[in-house]
């Protein structure tokens, strides 16, 4: 049987498909070339890059607090939202870190540099592997989980460092938008921007909803053998 | 027209780098852009249907563990049916 929520994810895919669609249409066939100091063609990585990491943002924040609410007062939804920003937050890292080198192959001559912004995002991407690591083979127990709780707060507080990293600190890595950057150019580019951000955001709040439902429905059951065993109903 | 326009890979100080990004128009690109565009999108792509296909096969193993749970509970008690 669809429920109105199960209809509600379907509706948001089916959005979401059509976003992306139009966005990679945009993107390859409508979006200006960059000039080569910015990776010249390689410059499109962008509209993916930036969106990814801000969803990675984006899912570390929903991953910090969940687990922050649930070092408060333990449930399994808590649980459930906070793992699941967590596995996003992996999944949205390695995307921007996968596309960033390639794009840094062309506009810098190297894949990878140790500046202070690659070296915090990838530290901050690391912790969210941590809990997901942790999560998926130390067990469920309570202790288990506040320890993976924890490290999630922990792996967002250093998500502002990463963003202010290159303020602070400068290196390789630029800042196009905000202080300092130059911005982009071309009405083109913005809007190209504009809807990666949208598609991403839609995306990352089907990946959270689908993988919390997932962790839910998983604890639910643990807790169901539980007490068909505490009460005799099952063997094993 | 960028001919005047120094290769990136032999740039090496930071603060030459761009800050901005300005549309051009055509000339002086190589295949190898292309390439690393098309690969990262590919790459960017496999990891998203990666992790999708990882949660369809762990929704797959829960399913799994329902139905043998529901089969434990109706076999422990033939007066009760599995659970909607």
């Amino acid at each position: 049987m669809t429920t109105q929520r199960d209809k509600l994810f379907y509706g948001l895919l089916a959005a979401t498909a059509g976003v992306f669609l139009y966005l990679i249409t945009f993107v390859f066939f409508k979006a200006p070339t960059a000039q080569l100091q910015a990776g010249g063609l390689a410059q499109k990585i962008f509209y993916f890059h930036v969106p990814a990491a801000y969803a990675m943002y984006l899912c570390g924040t929903v991953c910090c607090v969940a687990s922050a609410m649930y070092l408060a007062k333990p449930s399994d939804a808590r649980d459930a939202i906070g793992r699941a920003g967590a596995e996003c937050a992996v999944v949205f890292g390695a995307m921007m870190l996968s596309s960033g080198p390639l794009w840094a192959k062309k506009a810098w001559g190297v894949y990878w540099t140790w500046d202070p912004r690659l070296t915090t995002t990838l530290l901050s991407v690391l912790v969210y592997v941590s809990v997901v690591v942790l999560r998926a083979f130390a067990g469920n127990g309570e202790a288990e989980r506040k320890f993976a709780s924890a490290l999630g707060v922990l792996g967002t507080v250093n998500l502002p460092i990463i963003h202010y990293s290159v303020l602070k600190w400068g290196g390789n890595h630029p800042t196009v938008i905000g202080q300092g950057g130059g911005g982009l150019k071309d009405p083109r580019m913005v809007h190209a921007l504009l809807v990666g951000f949208i598609a991403m955001t839609m995306l990352a709040a089907l990946l959270l909803w689908a993988r919390a439902r997932l962790a839910l429905s998983i604890s639910r059951i643990a807790r169901l053998e539980e007490r068909a065993i505490a009460s005799g109903e099952l063997d094993y | 027209m960028t001919q005047s326009q120094p290769d990136a890979g032999t740039l090496t100080d930071p603060s030459s780098r761009s800050t901005e990004f300005v549309a051009v128009q055509g000339g002086g690109e190589t295949t190898s852009a292309a390439a690393l565009l098309v690969t990262a999108y590919l790459v960017m792509w496999a990891l998203l249907l990666g992790f999708v296909l990882l949660s369809w096969r762990r929704q797959g193993r829960v399913e799994t563990r329902i139905s043998e749970l529901e089969k434990s509970l109706a076999g422990g008690d033939p007066q009760r049916g599995p659970a909607d």
